[in-house]
């Protein structure tokens, strides 16, 4: 088996270095040119002169000096970067007399980082945004250059390809820094759980919060080595408010404690220290007497997924994404072809759902850059040119994909010897409906998904972006009385669970949650305003 | 002759040893101290367009969230205490482990116990927290499974904040005892042979000779270990506090030092102007307290000051 | 000769049962990792470590030979740049600590202190990086893997120390009548007698290269410059995000990574060729008291 594999794997090199040799003539075969590129330097720079007239007309832009463009992605690289980057390099210099190159930061500190790239005022001409990596509060620092004059001259069709009311809603300060992505996903998560153990016992769905409860009390008293809930740390307590309130937001939560109920976005209050966040607490204790948590699990290290893959636990309510719970029940197919895996996506127990809200993909110019001209209309090709596009989101038709029953994505070889998977460039933000190839399992979470938009709202929240520059001392410190605090209550693991609660209270307003919470729900209530939400 | 010369003349005089210790002074100049400039980010509200000093100036306020909440007392006295055991206990065992094995006659005994002892400091936190957490858990712990065998009642240790200063003290010391064992094993190395030959011809026995011979010739290494930890004394180990502990609040009270705060509280919001702040503050406490020290030593005994 | 008296015997009894708990007690989780390492994943997280595995499986191997030219590759890269980066800084520090204890050298101590300042200060990351990706131009170059280590403040005053205490005044003062030169001094004394110090600062600073993972993570963009340690941690990292960030992003990684028996290989495969090493440097803590031991 092994000596299998290591052969495999030499084979896929070679094959590697081989295709590598004939990228050239393949890439000028799909751009429908003749040899030109290949052949001795003078003339290729000669017949540039000539194009450039023709470019200049079609973009409004200048593009007579050659420029190489910097471009950031968050992850890894993938192995075959460099073959597509000189593909894609091809078809740049003769469209747009520019070079790109592809940069990865890696997961390793990220974060950070992302941070330095930015602050060190390097040359980048094109990098990631979405709520996550902070776009809105970067961009109210003047991280990123305005968009609004330069995206109609520089990438007018882009500018059509992205409706008005996706610009509309990246807009920080009434001007756009980001250039959002307009595939429609969602992001909300769900109940994974052991479909097979629940026909087993005969136990109910876990649908609600009560259905939950009976699930897991049977899963208790018939599989007593085995835990109810996978949970670690505190992922299970937005989970909850998710079965039970109609809260505003489809990820994460409502920060500082607050409550927005989407119907009645106006009315913010404090569930901290409220009589349901007490009761839910006290259902938490509850849970860890009865034992469905483990006892431990705000230093376990491994994730709840794991622990939940790995058999260990019965259900997990914090991480499943209609994605990722796709990703498990193939996982899950081969590994332990006896298990069978059910989802109760929460949007069902709200009654709605909210897509990802535009800004959770985007690509931004950033301050440093020295072409932000030449960025856009690059990027305007990563999106709506379908040989850039699929050159970088699944690799080189024939090599790394190919396509089959006439739709589907179809990976050539394995993880492993396949040098670029799909989207293998983590390329979320320039996704194009048009265009996009998928894996013939993914239909399940395209199902989902149809699912999801049948009762569909718009996201009013991930939009709002939160300034906190008046209250970062209070915010910092509140975080950790939080954690302090608040962990340990949400975990169970405190016995009187109404003196844990006011004690919290009492710490969490000595570091100035108060003054936050008026600060924020300021900020909020202007945001409703200004975009007109109800 | 006698009179003092000025530094040209020093600089003539010595020239081959200004030569020797050139690229050092230099490494330094521009690895350490031009970056200096950054300090200033400490009383700045950053900003992307303005940069390091066009950014607003905001005196002290990055410097609040950490008297936000009255927690930087408790923050400061939590460091201090854990440095400070960790100097007197670590130098005590490593001070003892490195003449025990110097006393040692085994000699393929004395080098395999030394790269044994060696191996915990290749061991990075991350592993020692997986580890730890299969050793102390509640449910299935290796700690609470032998207590259950032994007749005790099962101890939930993630649970019980007071043992955690002796369990925090015990995996400091069992990553680092390799460490800085070598440094005194080497010190005990350079002794010259003449002093114990002395020794043994005035018939001194075997602790007489690690008492009045090997401790008092360690004591220069000793201080300049001290002064180095002490002047870090409000920073380091934040990997073995951040990784052993997480975020259990349960053990914050006892466990949680300047770094981890400054971390968790800046996770979220990383700011470069509050992370300068808080490194400040370590800096300015190490200083005073290195300072001081010196002080004291040089008058004492200036052979054995750091500078 | 006092191998007779009793307290001798007595002490070296202790010395071998106390060196031999402290022993087995760093022993113990390297045989626990060594354990996780060839046990399959999902055994890991159901029944946690055991000194035997309960289910054998070379994946966690497998995910760190994935790529096997890639780690190749990055081993070489950090065997270079420790082997260049130690010899480098041993050079500078030794010349270093043997001008810093010459009692003649009149600016010994400003200097001192000017070096032993750094560590209180630091003017943090960002102007750090910048300096050195803008103003040196360094990212993506073997260069930035090995000048910023050459030298910490520790080694320099612990190598001071070492020489200090190793080499009496007066060979220097004698040496200095012979007519040799401080370079000639430097050269054929303290090199020759301070070898236990200097087999010690190399082995710190030649440790603290072979850990490095910080300047490939800052600095390198290029997968085939990336130094061992930082291509394995990197591993590490893409699953935390995965499983901790990723629920709000929708990014799912594609296939399956045995989390916890590859954190627990990687740390075999980075571990095991440096504790070679150490035998080496060893040497020099042994040979001198068996001499010592013979004649006492």
């Amino acid at each position: 088996m092994r000596k299998g594999k290591k052969k495999l794997l030499t084979i896929g090199t070679s094959l590697f270095l081989t295709a590598s040799l004939f990228a050239g003539c393949s890439g000028n075969a799909k751009t429908g040119e003749t040899t030109s590129n290949t052949s001795t330097e003078a003339p290729t720079v000669k017949e540039e002169a000539v194009k450039e007239e023709t470019v200049k007309e079609a973009t409004g832009i200048d593009t007579s000096k050659k420029v190489e463009l910097q471009f950031y992605m968050l992850g890894d690289a993938p192995k075959d970067l460099k073959l597509i980057q000189d593909e894609v390099n091809k078809m740049a210099l003769e469209d747009l007399n520019a070079t790109v190159k592809f940069n990865f930061t890696t997961w390793t500190d990220w974060d950070q980082k992302y941070k330095l790239l930015l602050s060190s005022g390097q040359p980048i001409d094109l990098i990631f945004t979405a709520e996550w990596t902070n776009y809105q509060s970067y961009a109210m620092k003047g991280a990123f250059l305005p968009l609004d004059d330069l995206i109609p001259k520089a990438a007018p069709k882009l500018q059509a390809y992205v409706p008005q009311d996706f610009w509309e809603a990246v807009k920080v300060d009434k001007k756009i820094y980001t250039v959002p992505a307009i595939w429609k996903e969602y992001v909300n998560d769900g109940i994974a759980y052991r479909e097979d153990l629940r026909k087993k016992y005969n136990l109910p769905k876990p649908e609600s919060l009560e259905t939950l409860e009976q699930y897991l009390d049977g899963i208790r008293k018939n599989e007593p080595d085995m835990l109810p809930l996978a949970d670690t740390e505190v992922s299970h307590v937005d989970s909850i408010r998710q079965m039970t309130t109609k809260t505003v937001n489809t990820n994460d939560k409502v920060p500082y404690g607050l409550s927005i109920m989407y119907d009645t976005p106006r009315d913010v209050t404090s569930y901290w220290g409220s009589p349901q966040h007490l009761e839910d607490l006290k259902m938490f204790r509850s849970w860890q007497e009865k034992g469905y948590f483990m006892k431990n699990m705000l230093n376990i290290k491994d994730s709840g997924s794991d622990i939940f893959a790995a058999g260990k636990a019965a259900a997990i309510l914090g991480s499943e994404n209609p994605n990722r719970f796709g990703d498990a029940v193939v996982k899950v197919k081969s590994l332990h072809p006896d298990w069978e895996l059910g989802y109760s996506p929460y949007p069902n127990m709200k009654g709605f759902s909210s897509p990802v809200h535009p800004i959770h993909n985007g690509f931004a110019v950033p301050r440093s850059s020295k072409n932000p001209e030449r960025a856009l209309a690059f990027y305007e090709k990563m999106v709506t040119d379908k040989r850039y596009n699929w050159l970088t989101q699944y690799g080189i038709e024939g090599k790394n994909f190919e396509i089959e029953d006439g739709k589907y994505y179809k990976m050539l070889g394995d993880a492993q010897s396949n040098g670029f998977t799909r989207e293998g460039m983590n390329g979320w933000a320039w996704r194009n409906p048009e265009f996009m190839l998928f894996d013939k399992s993914y239909q399940a979470v395209l199902d989902m998904f149809d699912e999801m938009d049948k009762i569909a709202k718009p996201n009013i929240f991930q939009g709002f972006g939160e300034d906190w520059t008046s209250y970062q001392a209070e915010k910092a410190a509140l975080l950790q009385v939080e954690k302090q605090y608040l962990y340990p209550l949400n975990d169970g693991m405190v016995k009187d669970v109404e003196a844990g609660l006011k004690l919290f209270m009492e710490k969490a307003k000595k570091a100035g949650l108060d003054k936050i919470q008026a600060e924020y729900t300021k900020q909020w209530i202007k945001y409703l305003d200004d975009n007109n939400i109800k | 002759m006698f009179k003092k010369k000025g530094f040209l003349y020093e600089l003539n005089k010595n020239r081959i040893m200004f030569l020797m210790i050139a690229p050092t002074l230099l490494f330094f100049l521009i690895n350490s101290y031009a970056p200096m400039v950054g300090i200033y980010y400490a009383f700045t509200s950053y900003d992307f367009a303005g940069g390091l000093f066009g950014s607003p100036f905001v005196g002290l306020d990055n410097f609040k969230f950490l008297t936000q909440s009255g927690i930087l007392l408790k923050l400061t006295i939590n460091t201090l205490g854990y440095n400070v055991v960790f100097i007197i206990l670590g130098n005590v065992i490593s001070i003892g482990a490195a003449i025990l094995l110097s006393e040692v006659r085994g000699k393929l005994f004395k080098k395999l116990s030394q790269s044994i002892m060696f191996l915990p400091y290749f061991v990075s936190f991350v592993l020692i927290s997986v580890l730890a957490f299969n050793m102390f858990n509640a449910d299935s712990g290796f700690v609470n499974q032998l207590l259950k065998s032994l007749g005790f009642d099962p101890v939930d240790i993630y649970n019980t904040p007071w043992l955690w200063p002796f369990l925090i003290t015990a995996f400091y010391i069992w990553k680092n005892l390799g460490y800085s064992m070598v440094i005194y094993l080497a010190s005990i190395m350079g002794i010259s042979d003449e002093y114990y030959e002395a020794a043994k011809i005035d018939g001194a026995n075997i602790f007489q000779r690690i008492w009045y011979i090997t401790i008092p010739m360690l004591k220069s290494t000793f201080i300049i270990l001290l002064l180095f930890a002490l002047g870090s004394i409000m920073k380091g180990q934040f990997d073995l506090f951040y990784q052993l502990v997480g975020n259990n609040g349960v053990l914050f009270n006892v466990t949680d030092i300047v770094d981890t705060y400054v971390y968790r509280s800046l996770k979220v919001n990383f700011d470069i102007g509050m992370a300068t702040a808080a490194g400040l503050y370590q800096s300015i406490f190490g200083f005073v307290m290195i300072m001081t020290v010196n002080y004291i030593i040089k008058k004492i005994n200036d052979d054995y000051a750091l500078f | 000769m006092d191998d007779n008296i009793l307290s001798s015997r007595v002490f070296r009894m202790m010395a071998y049962l106390i060196i031999t708990i402290f022993s087995l007690l760093c022993l113990f989780p390297f045989l626990l990792i060594i354990s996780g390492s060839l046990t399959a994943n999902e055994s890991i997280i159901r029944d946690g470590f055991h000194l035997i595995p309960k289910v054998f499986s070379l994946e966690g191997y497998e995910m760190v030979f994935i790529f096997p030219a890639q780690l190749i590759k990055a081993y070489s890269v950090t065997i270079f740049v420790t082997v260049v980066g130690t010899l480098v800084g041993l050079f500078l520090i030794t010349m270093a600590g043997y001008v810093l204890q010459r009692k003649d050298f009149k600016y010994r101590n400003p200097l001192s202190f000017f070096i032993y300042f750094t560590t209180l200060f630091g003017g943090g990351l960002v102007p750090w990086y910048i300096m050195l990706t803008t103003y040196f131009g360094l990212a993506d170059t073997y260069a930035v893997l090995i000048l910023p280590g050459l030298m910490t403040p520790f080694l320099i005053i612990l190598m001071k120390n070492f020489i200090k205490s190793a080499i009496p005044e007066e060979l220097f003062e004698s040496a200095k009548i012979d007519g040799a030169n401080d370079f000639r001094i430097y050269y054929s004394i303290v090199l020759k007698l301070a070898m236990p110090g200097i087999a010690t600062v190399g082995l710190f600073l030649a440790l603290t290269y072979w850990n490095d993972w910080f300047m490939s993570s800052l600095f390198i963009n290029d997968v085939s410059m990336y130094q061992l340690q930082y291509y394995l941690y990197n591993t590490i990292n893409t699953m935390m995000f995965v499983s901790q960030m990723a629920t709000g992003t929708g990014v799912t990684l594609g296939r399956d990574i045995p989390t916890e028996s590859t954190k627990m290989a990687m740390a075999i495969v980075v571990t095991g060729p440096i504790i070679f090493l150490y035998p080496f440097v060893q040497r020099y803590f042994v040979k001198g008291l068996t001499i010592g031991a013979v004649k006492g």
